[in-house]
């Protein structure tokens, strides 16, 4: 069955006008997942200039504490959680559990998932 | 149908064979609890007899009547204009996607049915057969033997919505893989774990659930789905074993 | 355009692609010839598609009807051979609700042994026992052998054996024009693509006009006439499926008087009426109250039922005076040669279950027509599985 050209389709994936609950869910997996991917080469990066020695430690902890890493990091744990969260439901659903009732664990699980991203913000800006 | 008038605007999806694609205005007076099908058919009657589209029951058995309205997919000919519009207001219809497109509102369903007949569905099942498994209480007479059409009509409206089918086409899509999970209960053939086990067949799936949400007609192919995965996965541990 | 079809076999165009041009174009291929269909819309768009799916065991017919009777249960038994893949088959029953219901099951046991259908009196009880949500006022029962199909399917089915004896078939190609000879020989067609919106011209050594409750447009094109009176009746689906086997009114043929069971519906039909636009007929609120009347009478559960779609279909009633309701539902073949325009041919009339014998007697008339001496052989064919039809989209590819 043939489409128009991949990228614009691509593009379409992340738009849920008239679409339902699970769209949302295939949306929020998949930035979560181009977010912790960045994440992730962006730690390799950093991981190897530490590897530079004592200075460059201590010029990164400079940094790390500065307002624009700190809202970087705390989306990145959101993007973990709710992405671990939801993978969970995905791999459970995978082997027939949970299927029936997929929308209402959604919400469950996205709820607890806001109560740890709140919990996390807490001590990461207001103290341990 | 009832006396209640109200005056909607039809933005209709028009293109003809290597022209241009664009999108036709109809302001209609409708009956708020006639069926989109029914004023799409008037549009046709009576201004514009250009207009193609797919139709033939009239009352959700067929499948034919499918299309995306104001973005999402609908079976037009039990869709009340209620349900999509109000006084004033505008409807958008547009073809299902995910299928090539003939001329205006339809879509080529050849590679789909072909595709549903190597899963081997049936369009007749016993009363068991025909329902889910969850819903045996309500669905299914304990005495007698009754067979019915089964709930799958074939309408590719789950093949429209789905984001997967979006963007690769070679992927079975919901209704196949729901059919072949029919077909593995009723005739217990497993040769149609093989036609699924594979990057375009049952592990494709996402997760989305936009099929089991736009289906209109209790088919429930997200549920389908996981079960085939379930069910393929015992047989391949199984396998396994039995080696 | 030249017909691409094998040389040397005389061509046949038929206009419909409802049942009845489906299975003709079945028929007439296996016979020989090359057929090209050409209908304006999908397949089954017209009356076709909306039949409530009632396979008749031909009680229906059986007091008031002998010959149409007789031509159901032939039929219905051949369909259920050749067709099993999409028609559910779990009988059905005739009720009595009134006394004078209870006089007619009289005439109603001699008709069906008359026309050869298989019936069985059923006690009250055991009917209810069979069917619970049945009214339990019921008076007299009888078991028949009814049956529910997919319209669109079986049509599709008829088409994919077609197919791939070599028929071509053209959707969405509205035909708008005869062409004639200047002898008056019907000679081929133009029509319309509505997909491209170009004109193409087909040749043909006959030309058959399958259209059922259009047959008069189409037979005003080359200026002769059919006595066809399209009549219009509502039909009502509702959410549950209330029943498992038909349930029929056990009295003369009158309105609402058939509940189908269909998927996870079930369906009350019909009415009948004038109307003189064929193309878009309007449904009447109180034909629906009529409906919702009737099928309450007969399984009172559907009260408590949610409607779940209503629509209108035009039968192709052959008109020979009186009113709708008496004409006679069984079907008539037209040669056209007696009305100046040899080479045309009308099948119109009849019922869905029907139509492969409505199919056989036009072929047989064509073939006459011609002198050709085939006969038919779609009697005992097993249709291909309707999903064929678009075989030809992978090797097209």
């Amino acid at each position: 069955m043939k489409n128009e050209p991949n990228s614009i389709n691509l593009l379409r994936w992340f738009d849920p006008r008239n679409r339902k609950l699970g769209t949302w869910a295939f949306i929020l997996n998949r930035i979560t997942a181009l977010g912790l991917t960045l994440y992730l080469f962006m730690h390799l990066i950093v991981l190897g200039t530490l590897a530079r020695g004592p200075e460059a430690y201590d010029n990164f902890i400079k940094l790390a504490k500065t307002p624009i890493i700190l809202i970087g990091e705390t989306l990145v744990i959101a993007a973990g959680i709710i992405h671990g969260l939801n993978g969970i439901r995905i791999a459970l659903n995978s082997f027939g559990i949970g299927t029936r009732y997929q929308q209402q664990i959604f919400i469950g699980l996205m709820v607890v998932a806001a109560g740890c991203i709140a919990i996390f913000v807490k001590s990461m800006f207001f103290g341990h | 149908m009832s006396t209640n008038e109200w005056s909607v605007t039809f933005e209709v999806f028009r293109q003809k064979k290597g022209q241009p694609a664009h999108y036709d205005e109809f302001v209609m007076k409708v009956d708020p609890d006639e069926y989109v099908l029914d004023v799409i058919e008037r549009i046709w009657a009576y201004t514009d007899r250009s207009l193609t589209f797919r139709h033939a029951c009239h009352h959700s058995t067929c499948g034919a009547c499918g299309m995306r309205i104001n973005g999402t997919e609908k079976l037009t000919c039990i869709t009340p204009i209620r349900e999509v519009t109000r006084d004033g207001g505008k409807v958008r219809v547009e073809p299902l996607r995910n299928f090539p497109i003939l001329s205006d509102l339809v879509v080529d369903m050849g590679e789909f049915y072909l595709r549903l007949d190597e899963a081997k569905f049936p369009q007749v099942a016993t009363l068991k057969e025909a329902c889910l498994p969850f819903e045996r209480k309500q669905q299914v007479r304990e005495d007698g033997n009754f067979e019915r059409l089964v709930d799958c009509l074939e309408c590719g409206m789950c093949i429209s919505a789905c984001p997967v089918a979006l963007t690769s086409p070679e992927y079975l899509g919901p209704a196949v893989l729901a059919a072949a999970q029919h077909a593995l209960h009723q005739f217990n053939d497993k040769s149609l774990f093989d036609y699924v086990d594979n990057q375009d067949g049952v592990w494709r799936c996402h997760s989305a659930y936009e099929c089991t949400a736009v289906c209109p007609s209790n088919v429930d192919p997200g549920w389908r789905i996981m079960d085939l995965r379930k069910n393929l996965l015992r047989h391949q541990i199984s396998k396994i074993f039995s080696r | 355009m030249v017909n691409n079809n094998q040389q040397s076999k005389p061509r046949a165009v038929i206009i419909g692609g409802g049942f009845t041009g489906c299975a003709l174009a079945l028929d007439l291929q296996m016979r020989g010839f090359a057929v090209e269909l050409f209908e304006r819309g999908e397949l089954s768009a017209g009356t076709s598609g909306r039949t409530h799916g009632l396979l008749h065991s031909g009680g229906r017919y059986c007091v008031e009807d002998v010959e149409a009777g007789q031509e159901c249960i032939q039929e219905n038994r051949i369909l259920r051979k050749i067709a099993k893949q999409c028609i559910e088959f779990n009988g059905g029953l005739f009720i009595a609700l009134t006394d004078s219901d209870v006089a007619y099951g009289d005439q109603f046991a001699k008709g069906a042994v008359e026309c050869g259908i298989d019936i069985d009196e059923l006690p009250p009880a055991q009917a209810i026992k069979l069917e619970p949500n049945i009214n339990p006022a019921l008076l007299r029962a009888f078991r028949v052998p009814d049956g529910a199909f997919d319209p669109l399917r079986l049509a599709l089915a008829f088409a994919a054996t077609a197919k791939r004896y070599g028929a071509v078939f053209h959707p969405y190609c509205d035909v708008t024009e005869l062409l004639r000879r200047k002898d008056g020989q019907v000679i081929g067609i133009r029509c319309l693509n509505r997909h491209e919106d170009h004109f193409y011209t087909y040749e043909a050594d006959v030309v058959i006009n399958a259209t059922g409750a259009w047959a008069g447009r189409i037979t005003a094109l080359a200026n002769v006439d059919v006595p066809v009176r399209p009549t219009p009746g509502v039909m009502v689906a509702y959410d549950q499926r209330l029943v498992q086997c038909v349930i029929n009114r056990l009295c003369i043929p009158d309105d609402g008087d058939i509940l189908v069971p269909q998927r996870r519906m079930v369906l009350i039909g019909t009415t009948s009426f004038d109307h003189e636009d064929v193309d878009y007929i309007p449904v009447y609120q109180d034909q629906i109250q009529l409906m919702h009347k009737r099928a309450a009478e007969l399984v009172p559960a559907v009260k408590n039922a949610h409607m779940r779609g209503a629509w209108m279909s035009a039968r192709p009633l052959i008109a020979s005076g009186g009113d709708a309701r008496s004409l006679t539902r069984t079907f008539k073949c037209y040669d056209h040669a007696e009305q100046g325009a040899p080479g045309l041919f009308t099948i119109t009339g009849g019922k869905a279950t029907t139509c492969r014998l409505m199919a056989e007697k036009a072929a047989d008339l064509v073939c006459q027509s011609l002198k050709i001496n085939q006969p038919c052989q779609t009697r005992d064919l097993i249709l291909d599985p309707y999903r064929q039809y678009f075989a030809s989209v992978r090797s097209a590819s």
